[in-house]
């Protein structure tokens, strides 16, 4: 206990060039990395009609609504539109095996390389600060940690005896790492790509994810349910431009 | 009627709020953690009595919002009690950024 009671004297201008450069940094480079990762999506496109006809977002007046569903209900008995030919029944057809399957690979491909673009900050972040910030003692923790964290928090100080609570730059580093996530949160909003606890847990729900039996079967159950759906709401259809022509003549004041 | 299932617990909730009410929620958590760090740092707490004010001031907070739930946390947040009162890893991170922050700034460097 007699290490604690003697306090080193550190410079203050290793707080005003090592402490608040390394925040700020880190900090502003989170931001970067976020704003970063928003460009890269490219932007929705204006969508061409067929794309708007298929979320079935056009005008559809009633006759040519019936006369749809109607072929749909039909052309999933007869399974014209389905992969698999007509629905065999309760028997689930084997999912899409995303390793092997090209439409789920490129999803998951896609997702990866996000990652990867954002652990890349992380790795230059702290090769700068063991290049610039080594060698010296930054900081003293107010807790106490155990002499095993001495070999990485005290990395480049070369005295077995001091307490462990000197550290050095890189243990700040860490600090930073895992501190700054609330302030992401605040600043950028719930959904931030500078989020560092997110890198870590994706390794783990990106193996979760890839099992996903019974999905083939699930489809079917769901086009079953749109059918009947379809059917129930044959006498619910309301249109944009039901009275149409009673509005333009209003708008227009010729009303009577 | 009474929900017993979760998922019938959870239909009975409007998602809008409860999201509107979750990032309240995260937002207070987060600031009281890095104030009671900065308090904790500042006072010069160590070891133990610093912990022991960050729980301290998570159970104030606690109290805060029970008090603004008026008694009733199922109704407002998704976990109860439980939810409301939890910081998580994250806050406590935040906590300990803030207290060797100031703690530095006050009683190491002169």
């Amino acid at each position: 206990m007699s290490g604690s009671a003697v306090s080193l004297y550190l410079d203050p201008q290793i707080r005003d060039w090592v402490l608040f450069p390394i925040t700020l940094v880190m900090i502003l480079v989170g931001i970067l990395r976020h704003y970063v990762v928003l460009l890269l999506q490219s932007p929705p496109k204006k969508q061409p009609m067929a794309a708007i006809r298929e979320h079935g977002k056009l005008p559809l007046p009633p006759s040519y609504y019936n006369a749809v569903s109607q072929h749909l209900a039909d052309a999933f008995k007869n399974g014209s539109y389905l992969k698999g030919g007509p629905g065999k029944g309760d028997t689930p057809a084997a999912p899409p095996n995303p390793l092997t399957d090209p439409a789920a690979m490129d999803g998951m491909m896609a997702g990866m390389k996000t990652q990867m673009v954002m652990m890349v900050p992380q790795m230059i972040i702290m090769g700068w600060i063991n290049f610039f910030f080594q060698g010296f003692v930054l900081i003293k923790l107010p807790f106490p940690l155990t002499l095993g964290f001495k070999a990485m928090l005290q990395r480049g100080i070369e005295t077995p005896d001091m307490d462990v609570r000197w550290v050095s730059s890189l243990s700040w580093y860490f600090l930073n790492f895992f501190g700054l996530n609330g302030l992401y949160r605040l600043i950028l909003g719930n959904d931030n790509s500078a989020d560092s606890s997110r890198d870590m847990s994706t390794p783990f729900a990106a193996a979760a994810a890839a099992p996903q039996l019974g999905q083939a079967q699930d489809f079917s159950k769901l086009f079953k349910a749109e059918i009947d759906n379809l059917e129930f709401s044959k006498g619910l259809h309301s249109w944009v431009a039901d009275d149409v022509e009673t509005r333009i003549l209003k708008k227009y004041g010729r009303a009577t | 009627m009474a929900s017993t299932t979760p998922d019938q617990a959870a239909q009975l909730l409007f998602p809008p709020n409860v999201q509107y009410n979750a990032t309240r929620l995260s937002t207070i958590k987060f600031l009281s953690a890095c104030y009671a760090g900065a308090a904790a740092g500042i006072l010069g707490l160590e070891n133990f009595i610093g912990f022991g004010l960050f729980i301290g001031s998570t159970l104030f907070m606690g109290g805060c919002l029970w008090l603004k739930c008026k008694g009733k946390p199922a109704k407002y947040v998704h976990g109860g009690v439980v939810e409301m009162i939890n910081p998580g890893q994250e806050n406590l991170f935040s906590f300990l950024l803030a207290w060797t922050l100031f703690y530095a700034i006050v009683h190491v460097y002169d």
